[in-house]
Formats: structure tokens, C-alpha cells, sequence
């Protein structure tokens, strides 16, 4: 999806706003109004950025270290499982699954196996790879998809293969579409290598020092990190839009698509089918299977799918490590479905109020999309400063983790809906209500949904992250407290169970999803 | 033919009305100084270039914009009131119908909006949909229709509140010419079965000629009403009259006003 270009915005309301924003900030950091100055102002942050300058070219080189290899490791497997995947309907309906799992995984439950299991940067460079892999292959997939079909008819008629079609017209035609899904995987990757730093240890990177910071009771000092983690972030995406911007002359804003490309339904032997539906179920467990096989760890650390079956229901502490898995998940599915609930509310709110109050939701758009290239779960120490170590800790980080992708999903959304649309109701004399409830929420339902799908992954990941680091409680902690006692079964066992879930809910959402916009004739929304 | 006078209870009357769009560093004077009135149950038809604000007239007479500068009076009221009051009905350029509901439902739409039940009026909206040629097509879906299909359902919606006043900016847009003729002849029976008093913008002279009993020719920059023309043949008229010399000659007195300048 597309948006307004935001330099372009910036120059009018945005800036105006983030100005706003910046002094309100600079008042109340002086007052430490905050939580007893766990919010410092500006000035203090970059006065202790000045101080602590010494310390950040290390940290800072080995977070863009893992980010780039991981960036470029994730990014042809992308744009090469991309081209496959366009040639090849089956294989895309094969991989299916390893997809969504790949999507919806939140990193932080995978930091700790990858740790297990690899040396070195490599767990880093592959939490931050798998969060490039999704966006750079779905805008592979789709933008080979949409080449110019009248083009590719022109090949076809001259008797050209589906190769030839891709070589001479749809390459250059999904240009555009890959250069978007750079831009949002640049930010992904670095997002990818702190969360890797927070799950996996190691001394050096920013991820390793806003967690050493956390206990020192330094907000600046946090805050600082937190800015410089934004900054490398937000730059990698401007880069990128610079770098499309000269290539393709593309400078609209884009936004993370949370669709699966979706194969295109061909006749086939039902044989065939059952056996994709099988594979694809198969192949994520199947690939589990390899990369412990791969890396050639001793069973005894790294567990296969039967492992972590055996070690659930089989082994002598197999009921007490059921026990505690049931108990963590009452903790946390809760808390993530209320945050989920509580941000798409409050983005669905604000998305169709923009149709009452169009000046002051143009105002804030700018602020939401910047937030789209921030490493906005990365910073959940700040708020652990600011909300401390309970329950409204992890609400809030789900429901910041969720509000503001949902916004943006939505807003565009909402903005599709052409103004003729709306003139019909308003012709005849329809109130503000009436027309909302006749054109504008019937009209962002798929925008809803699309956003549900977006941001549960994500829900989840912030949970298990507030878990992880503050709360003591769930999912994240039980992987944590795993990771102190070796507790080599209960790691395996929490992140399957973890991507388990994460998958089953996106599922769930896909279905419901084609199932009411299909009973009110509406298509999904990407 | 009437006489035209103002106020009339299902007339539409515009005296002086002017409109300017405030853009970015460039003012668009869109209107000026615009006087027209249509007496109830008369048929007037726009017709100008593109750009000259024939849109602007219909948006400001059905109230979806508001004019900078004179009176706008549509059966005597203002434009909104008389929305409000369901005495108007709008079709538009683009047939803006909502993707998610069936035919049906989109021609109920300003029955839902002004509060009144779809259930009591089921036959009315039947009957429409009949009218223009859709029958078996009730629960259909936008995306499931033609280009002119679509704006056939607009032209259903526009006439479901059985309006006094009808706005129709260039509804036949989409439509091809024999299909475009067709609803020429539906459009003619309809006005003249209803009484409703019409504004209708159209980009056809001999469409405008056909229909309407004063033909007004607009100029762009800034938007004015140049001339206004009567159209004296009798009703109700014969798709034959197409091809009449005088039906010709007065299509080409038009043109002559429309292309020449101010
Ligand atoms: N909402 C608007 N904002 C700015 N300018 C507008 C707007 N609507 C119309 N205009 C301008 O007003 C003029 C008349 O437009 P319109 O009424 O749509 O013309 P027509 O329907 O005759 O083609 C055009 O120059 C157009 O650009
Ligand atoms: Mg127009």
C-alpha cells in the first residue's frame, strides 16, 4: 500500500506537529513530570549521548554489522524465493506454511534456539535475515504478479514462454514493488539483529547495551541508545527511498504488507492438492528437522519436533513442564489479545474519525508513519523506565506495537474510499454518523482486517518482550528463566509453541477474513 | 411552457451565486455570478466545456458544497433542507455505488439515509430497477456489472425517493451510444410520468436538445452562463426528432454558442 510521500508532508503539518511534539517533550523532561524523570528532555538525552560517545562506535558497529549481512542474506533469499514462487504456483502453495510461520514468528522466542545452536554474530544475522526474508519475497511475488498484464499478453501472443514474459517485462515491472520492500525490510533487519541481542546475550550491539543499561537507573543513557537504535532504523529506510527515488523516480511512502501472496487456483489432480496441503503443513517441521541436522548440535541441546513432544508429554518432568507452559500461556494470551483488541480499537477510532476531523488526523499521519520505521518493540526498556515493571507495562507495549501500524493500514485504507462515495449519503442530507456508518466503516472493514493480520505477530512479540525483560510473568519470562536454568526442552518447547500460536491466530484472522468479505462481496485488502 | 418564476414550490433557483476554490498559492474562481432558474417541472439541461463548472453548479444545488456568494433556493428552501426533506434526488458523473452492496441495497441507500424503511418501499425500488433494465439483477454486486450498467443502477438510486427536484450531472457518461439513446427516451417518459423538476449536465447537444425545454451554455474562466436557450419542440418527442433539420439546425445554433467565444 501506498501513502503521500512524507518529506512531502513534512514540509507543512508534519513538521509543524513534530516540532509541537519536541518542545512539549523538552517542558515535561525539565519537570520531570515522568515517572520521577524517566522521561528526560531532549537536551539531557544529547548531552548524555555527548558523554557517553565513546562507548556507542563499537555497540553501533555490531548491531549494523548483523543488520547488513543479515540484510543482504535475507534479501536474495527473498527476491530468489520471490522468482520461484512467481514461476511456480505450486511451490508457493508448498512453502505456504514456512511463510507464515516466517511472518507471524515472534524473533524474541527463536533469539534463544538460534543462540543454542549458532556461534558467533550468526544467531544476529539470521533473526535479522528471517525479518527481511518475508517483505523482500511477498514484494517479489506480488510485483511479478501484477506486471503489466496487456505486456505480458504481447509476449504471449508471440508465443513467449512464462521465462521470456519474466525476463522482458515483469522484471523491470516489479521493480518498483521490490525497491518498496526494501525500504520496509531495512528497518526490519535492524529490528531483527537488537531483538537477537536482547534473546541471545553477547557483549557488544545496541540491543546488548540498552539491556546493560536497563538496571543503572540512567534514563538518559537509555533514551540515548533508544534514539541512535531510531536513528540507524529510520535512516536505512530514507536510504532506501533515496536510493528508489533516483532508480524509479518512486518516492511514495510505503508500508509493511501483511498479505500472503495468495497462489493462483489452477485445476489440478486432487491428489496433487492434498499432497501440497500435506507438504506444506510438513515443511516448516521438516525444515526444523534439517537445520538441527545442519548444525550438527547434540540432541540433548537442540530438540527436534519429536524431541520437544517427547520432552512435553514423555519425559519424567514432562507434567510439570506442562504445567508451567499452560500457566504461561494463561498469562500471556490475555494480556495479548487485550492489547491487540485496545490498539486496533483505538487505531479503528482514530482512522475513521479522520473523516470528522480530516486536518487534525493529517496532522498526526506523519508521526504514524515515521513510527513504521521505528524499532518500536525494541524500545520496551524505555517504557519499563517510564511504566515500571507491571501488568500496564505490557499493555502498553502491545497496544503501541499495534496502534500505530493499524492506523496507518487503516487511514490509507479509509483515504481509498472515493469521495463520491461519500457524496451520495451526503446529498441527501446524511449526518456525520450516518454517513460513517453507511460508506466509511463499511468501507474499512478490509483495512481492518488486513491490519488484524498485521499486527498480530506483533502483539505477540511485544507481550512476550515486556515478559522477557520487566514483567516476570508468561511466555517470555518462562523463555527467559529457561535460558538461566538450561532448561534445554522448555526453550524448544516455548518457541515452537510460541510460532504455534502466532501462526494459528494469523490463520484464524485469514479466515474470518475471507469468509465476511466474502459474504459482503468485498476483497481482501493488502 | 411556463413562465419562469422564481420560488416556486418545486423549482430551483439560483440568483447571483459565485464560488472559488482556495488552493495551494492558486485560486480557482470556479463560478460567477450565476442566475438561473428552473421553473417546476421543467427540464434544464448544462452544457459547457470541460472545466467550466457545471459540476460545481450540481454540488452546489444538492448542497454538497456551499456557495461564496448569492442564493440558491431549491423548492424554495435550502439546498440541504431540501435534501433533508427527501424532495431531491442526485445521480452523479461517477456512479459511486458501494462495492459491498448488492444493486438493491445501493438503490436504497437514500431511502436509508433519510430514515425511511427499504421494506415499504420494496416495490418502488423493484419497479426501478425494472425501469432500467436490471430486472434479475437485484443481487448482483457492483464489480459483478458493467461500466453502464452501473450507472443505470445510479440513475435508479437518484429516482428511489421519487424526488421533486432531480440532479443528474452527466449520467449517460459511461454508456454507448444506442444504449445512451435508449435512456434518453426512459428519461424523457420519466420526467414527464413525474413532474420532477430537472437539472441535467451533459456533454451531447442533440442529448440536451432531445431532453431538455432551455439548453444553458456555460464558458470556463471563471464559469458563467453565456446563453440560454429555449427548445420549442413539442412533447413528448420522437427519437425520429434526431434526425429533423430543425432539430439540426438548433443543435448547430448550440454548437455555435458553445465554441465561440465569450
Ligand atoms: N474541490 C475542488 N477544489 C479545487 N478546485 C476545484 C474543485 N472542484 C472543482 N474545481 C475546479 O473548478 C473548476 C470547475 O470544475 P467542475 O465544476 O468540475 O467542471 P466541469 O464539471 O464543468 O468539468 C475546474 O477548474 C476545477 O479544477
Ligand atoms: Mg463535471
Amino acid at each position: 500500500m501506498a501513502a503521500r510521500d512524507p518529506r512531502h508532508l513534512f514540509h507543512r503539518s508534519g513538521l509543524r506537529t513534530a516540532l509541537a511534539l519536541l518542545i512539549l517533550w523538552e517542558v515535561i523532561g525539565q519537570l520531570d513530570l515522568v515517572a520521577g524523570g524517566a522521561l528526560p528532555a531532549p537536551s539531557a538525552i544529547l548531552m548524555r549521548l555527548w558523554i557517553d560517545g565513546a562507548d556507542y562506535p563499537r555497540h553501533v558497529l555490531a548491531t549494523l554489522y548483523a543488520s547488513a549481512a543479515g540484510f543482504v542474506i535475507g534479501n536474495l533469499a527473498g527476491v530468489l524465493a520471490g522468482v520461484i514462487f512467481a514461476l511456480s504456483p505450486a511451490m508457493l502453495r508448498l512453502f505456504r506454511g514456512v511463510n507464515i510461520a516466517v511472518f507471524a514468528l515472534p524473533p524474541i522466542a527463536i533469539a534463544p534456539i538460534l543462540a543454542l545452536t549458532l556461534s558467533g554474530m550468526a544467531p544476529r544475522i539470521t533473526l535479522a535475515a528471517l525479518g527481511v526474508y518475508f517483505v523482500t519475497m511477498s514484494a517479489t511475488v506480488i510485483g511479478l504478479s501484477q506486471a503489466d498484464s496487456r505486456a505480458t499478453d504481447l509476449i504471449r501472443a508471440y508465443g513467449g514462454n512464462r521465462r521470456q514474459q519474466l525476463r522482458l517485462v515483469s522484471f523491470r515491472g516489479a521493480l518498483p514493488s521490490i525497491l518498496a520492500g526494501l525500504r520496509i525490510a531495512a528497518p526490519n533487519a535492524v529490528l531483527g539483529a537488537i531483538l537477537a541481542e536482547f534473546g541471545g546475550g553477547g557483549r557488544w550491539g545496541l540491543g546488548a547495551y540498552l539491556l546493560g543499561s536497563l538496571g543503572r537507573g540512567e534514563p538518559e543513557r537509555l533514551w540515548g541508545i533508544g534514539l541512535i537504535a531510531t536513528a540507524i532504523a529510520g535512516l536505512s529506510y530514507a536510504g532506501f527511498a533515496l536510493l528508489a527515488g533516483r532508480l524509479i523516480g518512486a518516492s511514495r511512502a510505503v508500508t509493511m504488507n501483511a498479505a500472503l501472496p495468495d497462489a493462483p487456483t489452477e485445476k489440478e489432480h486432487p491428489l496433487l492438492a492434498v499432497a501440497l496441503r500435506a507438504g506444506m503443513i510438513a515443511l516448516p517441521f521438516a525444515l526444523w528437522w534439517m537445520f538441527i541436522w545442519g548444525t550438527g548440535v547434540p540432541a540433548l541441546i537442540a530438540k527436534t519436533p519429536l524431541g520437544v513432544v517427547d520432552y512435553l508429554f514423555f519425559s519424567p518432568a514432562s507434567a510439570s513442564a506442562r504445567s508451567r507452559l499452560l500457566e504461561a500461556m494463561g498469562q500471556t494470551l490475555p494480556v495479548t489479545a487485550l492489547g491487540m483488541v485496545a490498539g486496533l480499537g483505538f487505531a479503528f477510532l482514530l482512522a475513521i474519525s479522520s473523516r470528522l476531523f480530516p486536518r487534525a488526523i493529517r496532522a498526526f499521519m506523519p508521526v504514524a508513519l515515521v513510527t513504521q520505521t521505528m524499532p518500536l518493540v525494541a524500545l520496551t526498556p524505555l517504557l519499563v523506565l517510564v511504566l515500571g515493571r507491571g501488568m500496564s507495562l505490557t499493555l502498553w507495549v502491545t497496544i503501541s506495537v499495534t496502534f500505530f501500524p493499524a492506523f496507518v493500514t487503516l487511514a490509507q485504507g479509509i483515504a481509498l474510499v472515493p469521495r463520491s462515495a461519500q457524496d451520495v449519503p451526503r446529498a441527501y442530507g446524511a449526518s456525520a454518523w450516518t454517513e460513517m456508518r453507511l460508506v466509511t466503516i463499511p468501507a474499512s472493514l478490509p483495512y481492518l482486517f488486513a491490519a488484524t493480520r498485521l499486527t498480530v505477530p506483533r502483539a505477540l512479540l511485544g507481550v512476550m518482550i515486556a515478559e522477557w525483560l520487566a514483567t516476570g510473568k508468561g511466555l517470555g519470562n518462562l523463555l527467559n528463566q529457561s535460558r538461566g536454568f538450561m532448561d534445554y526442552g522448555m526453550i524448544w518447547t516455548v518457541a515452537a509453541v510460541s510460532v504455534l500460536l502466532s501462526v494459528v491466530f494469523y490463520q484464524l484472522v485469514v479466515v474470518a477474513e475471507r469468509r465476511v468479505l466474502r459474504r459482503l462481496g468485498m476483497q481482501t485488502a493488502e | 411552457m411556463p413562465a419562469p418564476e422564481q420560488n416556486l414550490p418545486d423549482g430551483i433557483a439560483l440568483t447571483g451565486v459565485g464560488k472559488t476554490f482556495r488552493g495551494r498559492g492558486r485560486d480557482v474562481e470556479a463560478l460567477r455570478d450565476i442566475s438561473l432558474s428552473c421553473p417546476a417541472g421543467s427540464f434544464t439541461a448544462i452544457i459547457g466545456p470541460s472545466g467550466c463548472g457545471k459540476s460545481t453548479v450540481m454540488r452546489l444545488a444538492s448542497g454538497l458544497e456551499e456557495a461564496d456568494a448569492g442564493n440558491i433556493a431549491i423548492a424554495g428552501d435550502m439546498p440541504l433542507a431540501a435534501a433533508r426533506a427527501g424532495l431531491t434526488g442526485v445521480a452523479f458523473q461517477d456512479a459511486a455505488l458501494l462495492p459491498w452492496r448488492s444493486v438493491r441495497r445501493n438503490v436504497e441507500l437514500p431511502l436509508q439515509v433519510l430514515g425511511r424503511r427499504p421494506a415499504d418501499h420494496a416495490d418502488d425500488v423493484e419497479a426501478l430497477i425494472r425501469l432500467v433494465g436490471l430486472a434479475g439483477y437485484e443481487n448482483a454486486l457492483p464489480g459483478e456489472l458493467s461500466g453502464g450498467m452501473r450507472q443505470r443502477v445510479a440513475i435508479a438510486r437518484a429516482l428511489v425517493t421519487r424526488p421533486r427536484v432531480l440532479f443528474m450531472d452527466e449520467p449517460f457518461g459511461a454508456l454507448d451510444q444506442i444504449l445512451r439513446r435508449l435512456m434518453n427516451v426512459e428519461l424523457q417518459r420519466i420526467w414527464a410520468e413525474t413532474g420532477a423538476t430537472t437539472l441535467l449536465v451533459t456533454h451531447g447537444i442533440d442529448e440536451a436538445v432531445f431532453l431538455a425545454d432551455r439548453v444553458v451554455v456555460m464558458h470556463a474562466n471563471p464559469g458563467r452562463i453565456v446563453d440560454v436557450i429555449e427548445v420549442p419542440f413539442a412533447r413528448p418527442r420522437d427519437p425520429a426528432i434526431f434526425s429533423h433539420p430543425a432539430f439540426h439546425a438548433l443543435c448547430d445554433r448550440i454548437a455555435e454558442v458553445l465554441h465561440g467565444g465569450a
